[in-house]
């Protein structure tokens, strides 16, 4: 499935605190290539969402580069193709990467429709009927078009998931990374946002999925990463890993998640 | 000079009524403006303080390319003046009386030897080279009390919400206008409304200066007619008028902004 070279390349990613005592990140280099679901496990404490949120640099690394796109995003000034050195601009690289997250991180004091068109109309500068009518298009979609006039407050766990989800796909990103999406959902609402997710999948969406859930990275990743104390420890397709892993701490992680 | 009250006293007062409709009118114009100006100081004064801005960060790497841990240049890497001048402002002016800055701000910057008003009088009873040092002396204090106030209320908003906005692409001070201050300031309106409770209160000194307030009312009062008691009286009736209206006024706007927070 996977059609496109590298989309986001990460070497030597470290991120200490402490001076060094703690190693949040240690030395980690992976490829993500457009198309992927790359799906990262490991025991918690391990450094999976600090890695994830390394890649949009919400986490600042303390040394090593992420090229988004064939950027160096770490760095602050970036040569361009004709040698001009330019002050980086974040965030223009952060409207192509969606982000969701454990806790929603839903706008409370704006409705669910203003949640969507926030971004599109101050960022992408997107007029409000445009950007309103590709809100309830995307809300449509996950089967919540009808409490586009709701606020946050409203809404169950599953369906503020589905909107935190539509509203990052609202930016039109490249990629989109999955900060446990399911670990504060009820039980009986993880399905409702995992479908979601499977249809992106789908539609060959790029993802980079931490999470908690082997039945989806089993069934929907095409590659997985096992991560414990900062270093990424094995990757391999899922088969690789759920069935024949080499490492014996990813061995004993999946013995006390399996 | 007589401690009683009576009722003959309050009809004696009454001959001054016009003196104490225009004091309440000045009251009402000296804090309205001391709050919108003070809001905005005290807005500023809060983002300063939560800014990021480090000028020297460069310094933060070493010759090797290593980050810095210890020592001046670590500590100078993470130096942040504008925060550092925010942080002094409000500092001096909680830490001093209301009164001593009044007065600094009148005779030090406005009587003639640094900013020199003309001698205007509006509405025919407002003499705005005493009124505009009372309104930036009032402002200048109730910022550096509010910035606290909204400081905190920003602090309060949960981190995930700064981190959503972000990674939607919004820069720091998109962020701050549509998502942060919008929710901060509905959380602090309780401490906001009893700072300009407080502002209308405090105003009252400002007749120190000569400005023609309610308080000087009464001490107009107290010289033509030697009573204390009931142009006090009088007075304290006048604020208590404007201070339990402002509180509810602002208790009805926090209602309306709660929207959100209802099921």
């Amino acid at each position: 499935m996977a059609t496109g070279g590298s989309l986001i390349r990460v070497t030597g990613l470290k991120k200490y605190y402490n001076k060094g005592a703690i190693k949040a990140l240690d030395d980690v280099s992976v490829d993500i290539n457009r198309d992927d679901v790359m799906v990262v496990i490991g025991p918690s404490g391990s450094g999976k969402s600090t890695f994830l949120r390394s890649l949009n640099l919400l986490e600042e690394p303390t040394e090593g580069s992420i090229f988004f796109d064939g950027v160096d995003i770490t760095k602050p000034r970036v040569k361009t193709r004709d040698g001009k050195t330019v002050k980086l601009n974040i965030d223009q690289h952060r409207q192509k990467m969606g982000m969701v997250f454990q806790h929603f991180n839903l706008f409370p004091h704006k409705t669910i429709l203003d949640n969507m068109t926030l971004a599109p109309i101050k960022v992408r500068h997107m007029d409000k009927a445009a950007a309103e009518e590709k809100a309830l298009t995307l809300l449509d979609r996950v089967g919540l078009k009808d409490r586009a006039g709701a606020y946050p407050i409203q809404l169950s766990g599953g369906q503020k998931q589905r909107v935190a989800i539509v509203r990052a796909l609202a930016m039109e990103p490249q990629v989109m990374l999955f900060d446990e999406p399911t670990s504060a959902l009820d039980p009986e609402m993880v399905g409702e946002v995992l479908d979601v997710m499977k249809e992106l999948a789908r539609e060959g969406m790029t993802m980079v999925v931490v999470t908690h859930e082997m039945g989806f990275a089993r069934e929907v990743g095409n590659r997985v990463l096992f991560m414990a104390d900062g270093k990424l420890l094995e990757q391999g397709s899922p088969d690789d890993i759920f069935s024949h892993p080499e490492n014996p701490r990813l061995q004993d992680f999946l013995s006390k998640v399996l | 000079m007589s401690n009683l009250i009576s009722a003959e006293h309050f009809q004696m007062v009454a001959q001054y009524a016009d003196l104490f409709k225009q004091g309440m009118i000045i009251t009402i114009l000296l804090s309205a403006l001391t709050v919108l100006f003070g809001f905005f100081l005290a807005l500023l004064l809060a983002i300063m303080r939560l800014s990021n801005l480090r000028p020297f960060r460069f310094l933060a790497v070493d010759e090797e390319g290593h980050l810095r841990e210890q020592g001046f240049l670590f500590a100078l890497s993470r130096f942040n003046p504008v925060s550092f001048i925010a942080t002094v402002y409000v500092e001096v002016f909680r830490a001093t009386p209301m009164l001593v800055q009044l007065w600094l701000v009148y005779y030090l910057l406005f009587d003639k030897s640094v900013i020199d008003l003309p001698k205007v009088t509006v509405l025919g009873f407002i003499r705005l080279e005493r009124f505009i040092p009372g309104v930036v002396a009032l402002a200048l204090n109730s910022g550096a009390y509010l910035s606290e106030i909204i400081r905190a209320g920003i602090q309060s908003i949960d981190g995930g919400q700064t981190e959503a906005a972000r990674s939607l692409g919004l820069t720091q001070g998109q962020n701050m206008r549509y998502v942060v201050l919008p929710q901060a300031i509905k959380n602090t309106l309780p401490a906001i409304a009893n700072e300009f409770v407080t502002i209308i209160k405090e105003s009252a000194i400002t007749y120190t200066i000569g400005v023609q307030d309610i308080m000087f009312a009464v001490n107009a009062t107290k010289g033509a007619l030697y009573i204390m008691a009931e142009p006090l009286i009088v007075a304290t009736v006048m604020y208590f008028c404007l201070t339990f209206p402002t509180s509810k006024i602002i208790a009805y706007f926090e209602r309306r902004m709660s929207r959100g927070d209802r099921r």
